[in-house]
This record gives C-alpha cells, structure tokens and sequence, in this order.
C-alpha cells in the first residue's frame, strides 16, 4: 500500500481526473472531499460492499421464486367494480 | 398490395438480444456486476408490479425489480443533482424508481437504501446511493398495502 502524509487542504491525485482532498483532521476522524468524473462512483467502502453482497443475493432469482414473489405481490381479493360491469337491465 | 419489411440495422440487432424492448444503459455498473452495463426490463406481472432487470450480456443475470410505491407509500427519496447529470436527465419527472428484490426463502426483502433510477427519456440508469438517509438494505416486503 502506497502511504503518503498530507495536511488539510492537500490532496493526492489518482490517474488523471481523481482528485482527493483533505478537508480536515479532528481526532481520528478525517474529512475528504473527493472529485471524480461522473461514471466513477464513490462510497464509503463498507456501504459498498453490503451493496454489492446483497446486489449478488438478490441477482438470478429461480423461476419457482419469481413465481413465489408474483404471487405474494398480487394485490390480495381487488373488490368488485360493479361499474366496470355492465349491469344487467331491470 | 405493398408489403413493409421492417430493415433493422445489424448494429442494432446486435444490442438489442431479440426481446424488442428498449436497452437501458448503466451510467455506472452494479456493485458487485462491473461488466454487466446494458440491460432490459421485462415486465412479470399484469399489473406492471414486477419487473426482471435483464442483462442484454448475459440473459442468466437478472435482478427481480418493483416500483416502490405500492409496497412502501411513505417512500419517497430525495434524488441528487449528480444524479441527473449521470443520467442526462432533462425531465425529472420522466424519472422511474425500482427497487431490487431479494427473494429468500423464508422471507423477501426490497433494497431501500440503493434503488435503481432509470431516465426513460435518455434510457441511462443507475444504482443510487441515498447516503445518510438511514434506509434499510433488507426492508421486509408483505403484501399489506
């Protein structure tokens, strides 16, 4: 791991266009302002890694469990719509 | 009596794997899926509740996707600026939410916490993390609503 000492208000760079700053230093919390292009998607590592544990958990459902989940989210009994039925005369 | 045949270009076949429907492309991929960025969404049910998010590369990779509405009215998040420009939004109204699914055997969850955002004008899209806002990641879906 490449280790670098910087004060509040420095940055590091990382490739061309990732630029890190150190905002400020309080204890051992570190504040960073980090700018990236628009496709460089930043989170805090730990946010990430539940994402993608559950993003994998949740991709390729079987059939059978599509099928489970279609029927848990049919809306339950949908009252009669009288109106959408034409009545009979009389 | 003229007959049409409809001229699709080769390049188009190409991205689109024959299920017609529109390629959605990720402004940024999945986490978890760097390679998967175009996708399709299949609609599963009648009702327009539930939805597969398929990937055009690989039709196996699915996620089961649902507009949050009916299965969470109070949810409402607050979509960022950057989010737009990702998705080259004009409209943000031509905005729609999904929500990832993930169906357990004992129970099915919905990931509130990173909803996908797909711009139905420019057809972009993205996972989005709503940083701070407190939401679950495994938010238990019933069908009390």
């Amino acid at each position: 791991m490449l280790v670098l000492t910087r004060r509040a208000g420095e940055s590091v760079m990382i490739g061309n266009d990732v630029i890190i700053t150190v905002l400020e230093a309080r204890g051992d919390v570190i504040r960073l302002g980090i700018q990236a292009p628009r496709d460089v998607q930043v989170h805090r590592e730990e946010v990430y890694r539940e994402l993608q544990s559950v993003n994998r958990e949740a991709a390729s459902p079987t059939d059978d469990v599509v099928e489970a989940v279609a029927k848990m989210i049919q809306p339950a009994e949908t009252p009669d719509h009288p109106a959408d039925h034409p009545g009979n005369e009389g | 009596m003229s007959t049409r045949t409809a001229h699709r270009p080769i390049g188009a076949t190409m991205i689109d794997p024959s299920l017609g429907l529109p390629t959605i492309t990720m402004a940024a991929p999945m986490p978890g899926f760097p390679a998967h960025r175009e996708f399709v969404l299949v609609r599963l049910n009648d009702d327009g509740l539930l939805y597969a998010f398929t990937s055009v590369e690989d039709p196996e990779l699915r996620f089961l996707v649902a507009p949050p509405e009916p299965f969470f009215p109070d949810y409402a998040p607050e979509i960022d600026n950057d989010v737009f420009a990702a998705l080259n939004t004009k409209d943000p109204d031509r905005l729609l939410l999904l929500t990832v699914i993930t169906a357990g055997v004992n129970e099915t969850t919905a990931n509130l916490l990173a909803p996908i955002v797909v711009d139905r004008d420019s057809m972009r899209a993205v996972q989005v993390v709503l940083s701070g806002s407190g939401m679950p990641v495994r938010a238990v879906m019933n069908r009390s609503y």
